[in-house]
């Protein structure tokens, strides 16, 4: 599966990061592709584009605060966690995509 | 009603103030009634009580209410004039005498504990502090007006009697006012005795004592009465002018309650061992006579902190805290209490996390002293070899021990107007010549700036009898009035040349502002010099002979100064107001005389380049100096010294070791460039300004890296890390740093398993962004999303206001490296701090 992820926290300093890199290992164990944005206090950093969007079979959001250019999605099947939820059991947002 | 052609001397108002004529409104109408010849006298229509408008405790005794209908009536040569001045007053300004007082300035006071003392339920109390310092002792209460119990007991005499006690004390009292102010005084001491005197005859107080004493009380009693029901009313006001009132009310009642009893009615309470006074005002008298040893600390409930007893406890370094309502009957005698000035409360000390907290902070204190100390001793060098000295102003023989204890490099200015200040004649030769003396030995060889006598103007000596001025700052001081008072300089040259022998002395004349001022002083210079020869008095013939730049045209003409003068110290604090023509203590224009300003800077480099280029030295001893935010500027403008007061220097000098003389010119180029102060200080405000590396300034160091923690609970793990960075210097203020910490942990714990804990914070109380690394003994509960407990600590510290991305990115790769097993295995491993610096750097990528 093809699957985009955003991770954000609210001082952006660490937890974007661990989410990221959770997100990412997690798929390569599953046999997902993955892309990751982060958006933290250096901004948004491997900013989805309009194609990796609309090329994803899923969105996973893992946010503390408001997503930025939220309108991006509108039109996806967003999965929406806290972030802790992404280092603490990250297997478990990927079990909630709906199976195709 | 007396009318006088459309006129009137007359005139009835409604009160529309909410609280009725308080004290603050009842000063108002007193002043503006003092300004005229005409009396005024306020009546009360609704309950026909009269007051004299020129008194203050009159008017408020009237009791005015709101809408209570008044007449203002005045009578005398320039009543109708008094007359429309008052009616306007009442129109227009009375109504807004009751807006709430201001907060006081020090606003910046948290009100708040620190995060470790939180929670423990204690009762702390706040007010603003006075000083620095923490003390700690029993309370010791002092009360107000009281009487010596066997005068308390004491039956009153026959009404009349009692009331001839007291009218006569009150004659005894006025007499000797009045003979005191025949004599010549200074201005504000005679101000005070016409209050003392205004006071005494202030009807209002005259009739309440006699009022007390037809009900059956002895003079001493009403006396005691009458001052407690006045000096309350004046500080239920709330203003701090009114409650200076209220204490010469209540020194008043001393001076009656001593001439009727004739015995000392102020006892001073004896201290046994360490004691914290708690009391309602104090007046310098009472603080003098306390035992110093056994007082720790002072807690006030009356707010002012420019009072002489305040500004004697700060000079004293009694740590106190003011405006502490209901201090006194909150404070029980004999109570362990801690009055911490260096955060403004005070509150029981008996309590195990107090003591906890004020041992560790007493330890975090003595390793930033060691640290500092590294600094202090040696000479301040850049990291690019650039030397500059850093040097002490000090007023007084006492100062000058400390001052090169925290490795002054010399004294920068010895400003010698204490010896001239608070005595009815100049000090002698032989006077002066002792303390120049003083201050050369405790140099022990480093130079010792004198500047001779800079009075007159904002700072008037009685008996050079110098006439008041409209706006002394521009007026009549310094240099400009020795040429007319040729002994009182002379002779003060001469102590100099004589102390010149045991030292090395060098003298700076003040407020110069023409190359014939110099002129003149080498001239007098001269004519010492043969006196001494001729007298075969020792001296030192190449003493040099300097000038304060603080006038600005001295600072247009350094190339003809330099003809004359053989070094220049820059006076920032008047360079500053002459310059932008903007008076430092006038709140509304003050902020323009900014050192940041980039015509200032400009100007200041002209005259540093223009000295350099005759081979002559330029220090700087203004407060410019000692703003640590412009030091960058400072040292890239060139100058051979800074002065600053002793106890700043360590921190100045570990300061300047980090910074790099070419980075520093750099930024002050791009200073000049700026636009106006707010630009520049954004500049200053970029990652480490004029920084020896800007880069990576040590993101990461070893002595930020502690491997054996003992801290047994998330709590002393934030105050242990929070410590490392405030012995580093790394924060000025390890109580914000440390509530930032909590802030973001209170979103939810950073405990993020596997025995790790990210905490983090964005604040601008850390100075540089940097990691903190602790390694428990002992595994503590973080609240993990694990819930297993904690063994390593890995502290982000960021600066809000540092968008440094290369930081940034160094944090986001070590957050992303610790979701790896192998990353934090070897971070767990290390056993020795130079092991993980050298091992982060190479994983994170963080540059050298």
């Amino acid at each position: 599966m093809k699957i985009v992820a955003v991770t954000a926290c609210p001082t952006g300093i660490a937890h974007t990061y661990m989410a990221a890199a959770r997100l990412e290992k997690m798929a390569k164990e599953l046999g997902h592709e993955i892309k990751v944005e982060t958006q933290g206090a250096m901004g948004i950093e491997n900013a989805l584009s309009e194609s990796d969007i609309r090329q994803a079979d899923a969105v996973i959001f893992a946010v503390d605060i408001k997503v930025e250019g939220r309108e991006r999605f509108k039109n996806a099947q967003i999965i929406e966690a806290p972030l802790q939820e992404a280092i603490k059991n990250p297997r478990g947002l990927f079990e909630r995509i709906p199976g195709r | 009603m007396k009318q006088n052609g459309c006129m009137t001397s007359e005139f009835t108002f409604l009160c529309p103030l909410a609280h009725g004529i308080h004290a603050r409104p009842a000063s108002h109408l007193a002043n503006l009634a003092n300004r005229f010849a005409a009396t005024c006298v306020l009546t009360n229509l609704r309950t026909g009580a009269v007051a004299d408008g020129k008194s203050v405790l009159s008017i408020i005794a009237a009791g005015v209410g709101l809408h209570d209908e008044c007449r203002i009536h005045l009578r005398g040569a320039d009543e109708q004039v008094a007359c429309e001045a008052l009616q306007r007053f009442i129109e227009t300004d009375l109504p807004g005498c009751d807006a709430p007082l201001l907060e006081l300035a020090d606003g910046h006071h948290s009100q708040r504990l620190p995060h470790a003392l939180q929670g423990a339920g204690l009762k702390a109390h706040f007010g603003t502090p006075v000083g620095r310092g923490v003390g700690q002792g029993r309370v010791v209460v002092i009360g107000g007006v009281s009487l010596p119990p066997e005068l308390n007991d004491q039956p009153s005499a026959q009404p009349e009697w009692e009331q001839a006690r007291a009218t006569s004390a009150m004659t005894a009292i006025s007499a000797r006012i009045q003979k005191k102010l025949t004599g010549h005084l200074p201005p504000l001491e005679k101000a005070l005795l016409q209050a003392h005197l205004a006071i005494l005859g202030d009807i209002q107080m005259r009739d309440k004592l006699a009022e007390l004493i037809l009900q059956g009380r002895s003079a001493g009693q009403a006396v005691i009465e009458a001052g407690t029901y006045f000096s309350n009313l004046l500080q239920q006001s709330g203003s701090s002018y009114i409650g200076e009132r209220a204490l010469d009310v209540q020194d008043i009642c001393f001076d009656l309650l001593e001439e009727i009893y004739g015995v000392q009615v102020q006892a001073t309470p004896q201290l046994h061992g360490p004691s914290v006074i708690v009391t309602g005002s104090l007046r310098p008298q009472q603080l003098l006579a306390l035992d110093r040893k056994r007082m720790q600390a002072l807690v006030l409930e009356a707010a002012g902190t420019t009072s002489h007893a305040m500004i004697l406890a700060r000079s004293l370094g009694i740590p106190a805290v003011v405006g502490i309502k209901d201090a006194v009957r909150s404070f029980r005698t004999g109570e362990e209490v801690i009055v911490d000035a260096n955060r403004g409360f005070a509150l029981p000390g008996g309590a195990a996390p107090v003591r906890r907290f004020y041992e560790h902070e007493e330890n975090m204190m003595r390793r930033r002293q060691a640290s500092l100390a590294r600094y202090a001793m040696a000479p301040a060098v850049t990291s690019d070899g650039h030397r500059i000295e850093v040097g002490a102003n000090v007023s007084s023989t006492a100062e000058l021990g400390p001052a090169f204890e925290n490795g002054a490099d010399g004294i920068g200015l010895y400003r010698t107007e204490m010896l001239f200040a608070v005595r009815d004649h100049a000090p002698s030769e032989e006077e002066q010549f002792t303390a120049y003396v003083q201050a050369v030995q405790a140099a022990g060889g480093k130079p010792v700036i004198l500047r001779t006598v800079d009075i007159g103007g904002d700072k008037p000596v009685a008996y050079l009898e110098l006439p008041a001025e409209e706006n002394p700052f521009l007026g009549y001081r310094g240099v400009r009035i020795y040429a007319e008072h040729p002994k009182l300089i002379r002779t003060q040259m001469r102590a100099m040349l004589r102390a010149s022998a045991f030292g090395r002395v060098q003298m700076m004349a003040p407020m110069v502002s023409s190359v014939g001022e110099v002129r003149w002083m080498r001239a007098q210079l001269g004519a010492i010099r043969e006196e001494l020869t001729a007298a075969n008095i020792a001296f030192d013939a190449s003493m040099p002979l300097g000038i304060m730049i603080e006038v600005p045209s001295a600072g247009f003409l350094i190339g003809p100064l330099c003809r004359e003068a053989d070094f220049f110290s820059l006076g920032t604090n008047d360079l500053l107001q002459y310059f932008f023509a903007a008076d430092r203590t006038h709140a509304k224009v003050s902020g323009l005389a900014s050192g940041r300003n980039p015509g200032f800077l400009a100007f200041l480099k002209q005259i540093v380049e223009g000295a350099h280029r005759h081979g002559k030295w330029v220090g700087m001893c203004g407060e410019m100096a000692a703003d640590l935010v412009n030091l960058p500027l400072l040292i890239g403008l060139g100058l051979d010294e800074i002065s600053v007061s002793g106890s700043e220097i360590p921190v100045i000098k570990e300061r300047i070791a980090g910074l790099s003389f070419a980075h520093c010119q750099e930024l002050l180029a791009q200073a000049m460039a700026s636009q106006d102060a707010t630009e520049c200080e954004a500049l200053l405000r970029q990652p480490n300004p004029g920084g020896a590396d800007r880069a990576s300034v040590s993101l990461l160091e070893r002595e930020l890296i502690v491997l054996d923690s003992q801290s047994a609970s998330k709590e002393e793990a934030v105050r242990e890390i929070v410590s490392m960075f405030f012995v580093q210097g790394r924060t000025q203020d390890a109580d914000l740093m440390e509530e930032a910490i909590w802030a973001r942990e209170s979103v939810y714990s950073t405990g993020l398993g596997y025995g790790f804990a990210i905490p983090h914070c964005k604040t601008d109380s850390v100075s540089s962004n940097a990691i903190g690394i602790l390694k428990l003994q002992q595994p503590v509960e973080w609240g993990s999303l694990d819930g297993e407990p904690v063994r390593m600590v890995v502290l982000l510290a960021a600066r809000e206001s540092d968008t440094n991305g290369l930081h940034l990115q160094v944090f986001s790769r070590l957050a992303r490296n610790l979701m790896e097993e192998e990353f934090r295995e070897r971070l767990m491993r290390a056993e020795r701090p130079e092991e993980v610096v050298e091992y982060l750097r190479r994983e994170l990528e963080i540059p050298e």
